[in-house]
């Protein structure tokens, strides 16, 4: 990784990015016990270095489709951190309006099209929107219409703030689907990597293999046999890595991603990972027993945060105080995104029925 | 200016297809046989041909993955319409239907829509059997968020799918494979829909028949005998069913005072009831005596046609029953022995001979 070992501006960037998300679930952990945030809520607290080692290759222009899983996907693909925290609450100046809550997150002008909590709902939808791009690139469907329904003054706003960056026209904008090992479980998902590999779709999927649907170990669940496997049994380039390694996430997305803009089919990653709080809600739940014993301390011990803060250390590219004066500056963003949102508004009643049809 | 052409149901769809395939570059037209040899009963014919492989294509069989990947493909601005041979196979898509489909616009505050069109064919006849023959049109249109359209007559046949095709909503457009071979008028510069309101297809003062889909020909063949013998019925065709337009009936009821609806389904799984329900509650007072229902038995449609030709009722029993309603039993006899038909049962015309 020749970017990478140049300068480590890029090892730096991705661990403020894996910082910043867990710093911000460990802040809605901590102010969900104030009953205010009332919605299911998934923290992928451990799991950090997978959606910033993939968002990391990816412009606004890509799309990325998510799950009921989803803050940290949502924050490394752009979104925004302040109308997430108002979505939390409720208010009228959520990502959904108070529609969604923490399972349903959505930033267009960010690329991020959607998460949903139906686990394998997503996918053959960010199947249809790589087929939709590559239709579009192909010419085959000039003069699409936008995307968009009513949009929003604001989102307007933030749209003409971020401008996309410059592409050669040669390449094609990139989906990318992030799951888990439960959702492999599922037959839409083997609908799409068939229908994926069947159009060479510019579609990226990326399973983060954690081992529990829930509180339902892997083994439980499937035959011993490699996940990715099966994907490249569809036909899809497909390999495996640890999802802990932001670097190895990197190197495997980067490969991923130029292979699926260059009109390579549809790439496979299955990460390696584990998440450290319970399935959903702020606390941890090892008490419960369904985990091995050991089990998630050892993989404390190969926290994804803790790893490239002591590479970047002992790659002499940053310090002690440099990393703390970037904890006390996303402290501060975090810090003024909960009172951003805390000054929502409660959306009307009156408000509810509407956009059920265009 | 009116442009007139008299064509089949089934033509009527083919033309709308080719229309909106020339109208918007980003229709996409797919299904399991499409491009294939039998095109869809001839309604997807030569349109491969003429808008390329690239927007009318042949699919996996993977009904809920592909529902899903024209989801994915209408969020980014393509209009795809998605065909099912039978409605039966658009049960395997249910949960794309009604958890995404259905609910993305509401859900993600009106920023996105999804314009994609379901197109499903209801079985009936020469053995379609159990699961190739289901009247699934109340369960679907008591899903929030989806338009459900069955349109009975060539003319809207065309409209309806022209329409469907620029809606930017989920639009399940319901065709009873008995509708197909039906001739009528098709004029092309008749003004849009909105995919909404009852149609009125005879006028009368004695009684109302409300009727759905291909219930609607079998109350007009009805009602045509009937006139002869100085009955005169009014036939309303519910064609959209989000919402029913109950209002044409109202009006319909408040000449006639009496009701008989006519639905191509179980009578638990029956629309009627919806209609029957709201009638009730607004306008109840127009009717002079109890309404009646017309509709198949709550059971599965049997494959041998030594019973599946008992299972239908249709423009016979409607006769009897406004017979009975208006207190002229004398009459049965004459009628029903005009209404019957040398044509075998399990036909829908002459010209038919199986398999599908």
């Amino acid at each position: 990784m020749t970017a990478m070992n140049s300068a480590g501006a890029d090892l730096k960037r991705l661990y403020y990015q894996m910082l910043r998300i867990r710093r911000v679930e460990q802040a809605i952990a901590e102010r969900y016990q104030q009953q205010e945030m009332r919605c299911p809520t998934h923290l992928c607290i451990g799991e950090e270095a997978i959606a910033v080692g993939v968002s990391a290759h990816l412009t606004t222009q890509d799309k990325v489709f998510s799950n009921h899983r989803g803050h940290g996907h949502y924050l490394a693909k752009g979104g925004d951190l302040r109308r997430l925290l108002a979505e939390l609450y409720g208010f009228a100046e959520g990502c959904c309006g108070g529609r969604g809550g923490s399972m349903h997150l959505t930033d267009l002008a960010a690329g991020f099209i959607a998460s949903t909590p139906i686990v394998g709902g997503t996918v053959p939808l960010a199947g249809g929107y790589a087929w939709a791009e590559q239709m579009k690139k192909s010419g085959a469907a000039q003069g699409c219409a936008s995307v968009a329904g009513g949009r929003t003054p604001w989102m307007e706003e933030v749209e003409r703030s971020r401008r996309p960056e410059p592409r050669t026209p040669e390449a094609t904008n990139v989906v990318v689907i992030f799951f888990g090992d439960g959702c492999f479980e599922e037959g839409v998902m083997h609908e799409t990597m068939n229908f994926a590999a069947l159009k060479k779709l510019p579609l990226l999927f990326v399973c983060e293999n954690n081992q529990y649907s829930v509180m339902t170990p892997l083994a439980g669940r499937q035959p011993e046999r490699d996940i990715y496997k099966i994907a490249a049994a569809h036909g899809l380039q497909a390999v495996s890595g640890d999802g802990n390694n932001v670097e190895q996430v990197y190197a495997l997305a980067q490969t991923a991603v130029a292979n699926a803009r260059t009109g390579q089919g549809p790439q496979f990653l299955e990460l390696h990972t584990h998440r450290w709080p319970e399935h959903c809600g702020p606390n941890e739940d090892d008490e419960l027993g369904y985990r091995s014993p050991g089990e998630l301390a050892d993989w404390k011990l190969r926290c994804p945060l803790l790893q490239t803060r002591q590479a970047l250390l002992d790659k002499r590219l940053s310090d002690e105080s440099e990393l703390t004066a970037m904890e006390a500056s996303l402290a501060d963003e975090i810090e003024q995104a909960f009172q951003w949102a805390l000054r929502g508004s409660r959306p009307s009643i009156d408000s509810m029925g509407l956009h059920l049809y265009a | 200016m009116r442009d007139v052409t008299v064509m089949s149901y089934g033509e009527a769809i083919r033309e709308a297809l080719d229309d909106g395939l020339a109208q918007y570059p980003e229709m996409i037209l797919i299904g399991e046989g499409v491009p294939d040899p039998k095109t869809i009963f001839a309604t997807t014919q030569g349109l491969r041909e003429k808008y390329g492989a690239e927007r009318v294509l042949d699919m996996p069989l993977a009904e809920n993955g592909m529902t899903g990947i024209c989801i994915g493909a209408a969020l980014a601005g393509m209009r795809p319409v998605l065909v099912h041979q039978r409605i039966d196979f658009a049960l395997l898509s249910v949960d794309q239907l009604v958890n995404n489909a259905a609910k993305w616009r509401y859900m993600f505050d009106g920023q996105q829509q999804v314009p994609l069109v379901i197109r499903v064919i209801v079985g009936r006849g020469w053995g379609q059997g159990p699961q190739h023959s289901q009247s699934l049109q109340a369960m679907f249109a008591q899903v929030p968020g989806l338009k459900v359209v069955m349109p009975t007559t060539a003319g809207d046949a065309y409209h309806f799918m022209l329409d469907a095709i620029a809606d930017n909503n989920p639009v399940l457009y319901i065709e009873h494979r008995w509708l197909h071979h039906i001739q009528g008028e098709v004029d092309k510069n008749s003004s849009r829909t909105a995919l909404t309101g009852a149609a009125l297809l005879r006028q009368g003062g004695d009684i109302t028949l409300a009727a759905f889909s291909h219930m609607s020909i079998e109350a007009l063949k009805a009602a045509t005998v009937l006139a002869k013998h100085g009955v005169d019925a009014e036939v309303v065709d519910m064609r959209c069913l989000t919402p029913l337009d109950v209002d044409s009936v109202s009006r319909s009821i408040s000449k006639t005072g009496l009701l008989l609806v006519a639905d191509c389904a179980p009578e638990t799984a029956s629309m009627a009831h919806k209609l029957l329900s709201e009638l009730f509650q607004s306008h109840g007072q127009h009717l002079r005596q109890p309404p009646r229902l017309i509709a198949y038995p709550n059971h599965p449609v049997p494959t041998s046609h030594f019973m599946a030709n008992h299972y239908y009722p249709g423009a016979e029993e409607i006769a009897a029953a406004v017979l009975e309603m208006l207190g002229k039993q004398s009459l049965k006899q004459i009628v029903t022995m005009e209404l019957q038909s040398d044509l075998a049962k399990d036909l829908p015309d002459r010209s038919f001979a199986g398999p599908f």
